[in-house]
């Protein structure tokens, strides 16, 4: 643990030598008979995590940073495909919440012939870069008389043209739910963008941020990620991920206008890796921690 | 880690999903599994279905695992055996002209 800085109280220490810790797929909400077909087109197909020994056509088994196995999410080579990873806690009080992993995040290999990419080989930078579209880092959180938000950030590789950019993101609308969906509100496409479907609603912020790609598709490097959030006040505090610290006090938090039931003190948390082309992309958890102050 | 009790996994890698050509089920990656096992749930089924295990060193190039063939042509659930492969595992559906399925697939591991 001592590769983590956590909070007094730790919820959860999550390294995936051991299962998968209770992060499980991500499914959208059924009728009451079982039936899947009611499952909304754009949430009906996360895909399972899977336990990987992080394993390669060119240098065979890489492993993780702690041991054997990392959990990873891997969406299907189809553009705009997301897969999700889910953990789903409750609230024992309000305050500092605290969510640290060490990641890392790769598009396929493409063995054999040439895939679309804006970016060329030069023996340093590898046309791979551009095939990763992003990962996103969100809570699912309701209380308080049903009040529910998502804490979101996102880190957007390639946008949905491939063009590199490298920046954080945050949407400022909170996430079409199934019940938006029965109410008539939403009727989302597969593969549209679950967290916040039209991308004009989601802002940049910070600078851009260059990651540790090195080099080629095969080559993971182990990012540090700590995000800070406040539940007494709903709020983001703080987002390090490596060397760089940045301030979300600004980061808004957009709540649901309507209340929702059955939800009390929920306290979820989702990664999620999403490709812009037709290339699967996975992102890579070597251990995830989460700690509290209450 | 326990070494108490053995662990256990089940991943459904199709869910509903209706199939009117030949298809494989995206990679899944079992490193730790000594033992696995296929279920295939028709919902529905309109002609013949036949499946065969295919298993991959790297989760790009695939081969079949066995000679062995498991076909469904109503609804009901039909299961197979999987042991002695490499760390990632698909099913290969030959779906026969004009058959339609709706499929469940699940793969479940056990180290």
């Amino acid at each position: 643990m001592a590769k983590y800085n956590p909070l007094s109280r730790v919820l959860c220490f999550d390294t995936f030598d051991t299962t998968t810790h209770g992060w499980t797929e991500l499914l959208g909400n059924y009728d009451g008979s079982g039936n899947l077909d009611t499952v909304d087109d754009h949430m009906r197909d996360f895909r399972p995590p899977q336990l990987s020994s992080c394993s390669f056509f060119d240098v065979g088994t890489h492993g993780t940073m702690s041991g054997d196995y990392a959990l990873k999410l891997a969406t299907r080579p189809y553009p705009g495909h997301t897969a999700t990873g889910i953990r789903r806690l409750t609230m024992a009080g309000r305050g500092r919440v605290r969510i640290e992993t060490h990641f890392a995040f790769k598009a396929e290999a493409t063995v054999g012939h040439e895939a679309p990419s804006s970016v060329g080989w030069d023996g340093n930078r590898h046309p791979s870069e551009s095939q990763f579209g992003a990962f996103t880092v969100a809570t699912d959180i309701c209380s308080d008389g049903g009040l529910r938000y998502h804490n979101v950030i996102r880190y957007q590789n390639t946008n949905l043209d491939g063009e590199m950019t490298n920046r954080w993101m945050y949407p400022v609308v909170p996430e079409p739910t199934p019940r938006d969906h029965v109410e008539g509100r939403f009727a989302l496409p597969y593969a549209a963008d679950f967290t916040a479907p039209d991308p004009a609603d989601w802002r940049t912020f910070d600078e851009p941020l260059e990651l540790c790609v090195n080099e080629v598709p095969t080559k993971i490097n182990w990012h540090y990620l700590r995000w800070d959030i406040d539940t007494s006040t709903r709020s983001n505090v703080e987002l390090q991920l490596n060397d760089r610290v940045m301030d979300m006090r600004d980061v808004p938090v957009p709540p649901y206008p309507d209340r929702y039931g059955t939800l009390d003190n929920l306290l979820n948390f989702y990664f999620s890796v999403r490709t812009h082309c037709g290339i699967r992309n996975f992102l890579f958890l070597d251990s995830v921690l989460i700690s509290v102050e209450w | 880690m326990r070494h108490d009790m053995r662990s256990t996994m089940t991943a459904v890698l199709e869910r509903n999903t209706v199939v009117r050509e030949d298809f494989a089920t995206e990679p899944y990656e079992l490193p730790w599994a000594a033992e696995a096992r296929f279920f295939v749930q028709a919902l529905e089924a309109d002609g013949a279905l036949a499946f065969r295990t295919e298993i991959s060193p790297d989760g790009l190039h695939w081969c079949p695992l066995d000679e062995s063939e498991h076909r469904i042509d109503s609804p009901g659930l039909i299961t197979w055996p999987v042991s002695g492969f490499g760390q990632w595992l698909r099913v290969r559906c030959t779906v026969a002209p004009g058959a339609v399925a709706k499929l469940r697939i699940y793969l479940v591991g056990k180290g």
